[in-house]
């Protein structure tokens, strides 16, 4: 029931790199690391999943509510590094079409 | 002193001085007694200590002045526990209130359900629903329109409990003011999602399947809105197909257009329908596979649908050491004859 | 003659001679030894929240009579920020969960008589009653 959030600024994008569960308890944790980001405008924001094996349905509405915020601000919200399972959940849910969801990982300094 | 404290104390006495004199568990057993006699009397930690030194003093002499002082600390400290104990005394009510009125809000919600039984000929229909706490944020719903068409939907809220649940009502009464077309799922879905898009905070969505079996073709046509996809089951091969969909949850963007699927149903065919609180089943921390799933359903096929869902529910929760950590819905549609 | 006094909070040391007033007066007019220990844990949670949250303050603690009744009354006065939501201090659970202490429920609990005013930005004034029985 951990979550480690890591942003790095890389190329012109703001890299969040997630490390462990993002579910009901930890949505608030990740929630508050990601909405000052969604406020800045024309931003390319990446958060990489590369180091999260779980999310639930309350960690996904975070990624929702985060997408409706950087679309008002016309900035861009990627997933990169979704390990099958996870990437699944995209899929399932149709935010694949509406967010791009990268396998590759992006790398952390 | 009162007459309660009065005999309280006469009581305790003659348990002190016994107990001084035969040293017996026996005497033991009477204080513990009392004490539950104490507690049901709302006789509070210092008044207990007060007691015992003021029965101690009479029945020994002498009692040694720096023992008698010692009481002094005992007493501030107990005042303490007492006032914990008082605490958990109001928020133990104040639980049971919520518990009477979460009662009552859960008797209103299961009132959104349908309740009546769907008696077509050629099809065996049965579904299950149980909210992981008092409330669920899962939905369910059938209907057998004037054509004789049969609508059928799971719906799944983010989250579990009383928003969910709130949330879930919602889309009842969305779903009770749509138009005529209620019966072709993709239009549906789409009528609904822009309901819930204007209606819902920013990080909440739902995911729905829609179905609709037409009894004079045999067909199935459905629509997901971003929903845990359902099973197809096939009784020439005796294989589950998964039934994969395209299509966004509910509640994220206003303008979504659903693809609308179909199956042709052959007698013993059936489809599966169910939320996330199924197949997120934790067994022993792991989440239990579809094809796990799959196999515990096929143990049950023989059987009358609704008994085939009672049975799976059962099997899940028992592998679950009954404790479901989310809400759980299982529908199943079979073509009889 | 009606004793009354006064005591200065601003350090730890005036929530000790708030308690040892209080204690001798809840003696004087006649309360048992229980209830003296109940007053006086209702004073020092009084006078803690002052030194807590408002820094310094006062506390006032008097005889009172009334139809008969003799009884002990303990004013906590301060110039503090005042209390945002009455409502949410005065509920069980609210600042016991930190280890706290009894906090104003407690102070409720303990005496039998309870009256809370303040002011956001003006401070705080609470008076307690306990009554002889």
């Amino acid at each position: 029931m951990n979550l480690n959030v890591n942003i790095q600024e890389n190329n012109n994008e703001t890299v969040v790199f997630l490390d462990g569960e993002v579910d009901v308890y930890t949505a608030s944790i990740l929630k508050e690391k990601l909405n000052p980001l969604a406020e800045g405008t024309n931003q390319s924001i990446v958060v990489d999943l590369a180091k999260v094996n779980y999310i639930d349905s309350t960690g996904l509405g975070v990624f929702i509510g985060v997408l409706k915020a950087v679309d008002k601000k016309g900035s861009n919200l990627k997933i990169s590094g979704a390990n099958p399972r996870v990437k699944r959940l995209f899929e399932i849910t149709g935010l694949n079409e509406v967010m791009d969801v990268e396998e590759d990982q992006r790398k952390e300094v | 002193m009162t007459d309660t404290k009065l005999s309280m104390y006469q009581l305790y006495k003659e348990i002190i001085t016994d107990y001084i004199r035969n040293k017996s568990e026996h005497t033991l057993y009477s204080a513990q007694k009392l004490s539950m006699e104490m507690i049901e009397k709302d006789m509070s930690p210092e008044e207990m200590v007060s007691l015992h030194l003021s029965v101690i003093k009479e029945i020994v002499d002498d009692l040694p002045k720096e023992v008698v002082d010692s009481f002094d600390l005992l007493l501030e400290v107990m005042i303490g526990y007492g006032l914990a104990h008082r605490e958990h005394l109001s928020l133990r009510d104040r639980q049971r209130q919520l518990e009477s009125e979460l009662n009552v809000a859960a008797r209103m919600q299961k009132s959104l359900l349908p309740n009546e039984p769907i008696n077509v000929e050629s099809l065996d229909f049965g579904v299950v629903s149980v909210p992981a706490g008092k409330m669920s944020g899962d939905y369910y719903h059938y209907i057998v329109d004037e054509h004789g068409n049969i609508g059928v939907a799971v719906a799944d809220v983010i989250g579990k409990g009383v928003p969910a649940a709130m949330c879930m009502s919602m889309i009842k009464y969305a779903m009770d003011s749509l138009p005529e077309q209620r019966l072709q799922p993709a239009a549906l879905l789409e009528n609904l999602n822009r309901v819930v898009e204007r209606n819902i905070d920013s990080d909440m969505f739902i995911t729905m399947v829609y179905g609709s079996y037409d009894p004079r073709e045999h067909r199935f046509f459905f629509a997901s809105a971003g929903h845990e996809p359902g099973f197809f089951y096939r009784n020439s091969t005796g294989e589950f197909e998964d039934m994969e969909t395209k299509g966004l949850v509910l509640g994220v963007s206003p303008k979504i257009h659903y693809k609308e699927y179909s199956l042709q149903l052959s007698p013993g065919d059936f489809i599966v329908l169910l939320s996330d609180g199924v197949t997120e089943s934790r067994v022993d921390g792991d989440f239990i596979e579809r094809e796990q799933l799959t196999e515990i359903i096929n143990k049950y096929k023989h059987l009358p649908v609704q008994a085939l869902t009672e049975q799976v529910y059962r099997e899940l929760e028992k592998m679950q050491n009954f404790q479901l950590k989310d809400d759980f819905t299982l529908l199943i549609l079979r073509r009889n004859v | 003659m009606q004793v009354q006094t006064h005591v200065d909070i601003h350090s730890e040391w005036g929530i000790v001679a708030a308690r040892q007033a209080g204690r001798k007066l809840a003696r004087e007019i006649g309360f048992g030894s229980v209830d003296q220990a109940r007053i006086t844990t209702a004073i020092s949670e009084l006078a803690r929240n002052i030194y807590l949250y408002a820094n310094k303050g006062k506390i006032h603690i008097e005889e009172v009579v009334s139809s008969g009744k003799r009884g002990i009354k303990v004013s906590a006065i301060d110039q503090g920020p005042g209390i945002k939501d009455v409502r949410k201090v005065m509920e069980d659970g609210f600042t016991t969960s930190g280890g706290l202490g009894a906090g104003l429920p407690g102070v409720k609990r303990l005496m039998d008589e309870f009256n809370i005013d303040s002011e956001l930005n003006n401070g705080t004034t609470i008076t307690a009653i306990k009554w002889l029985r």
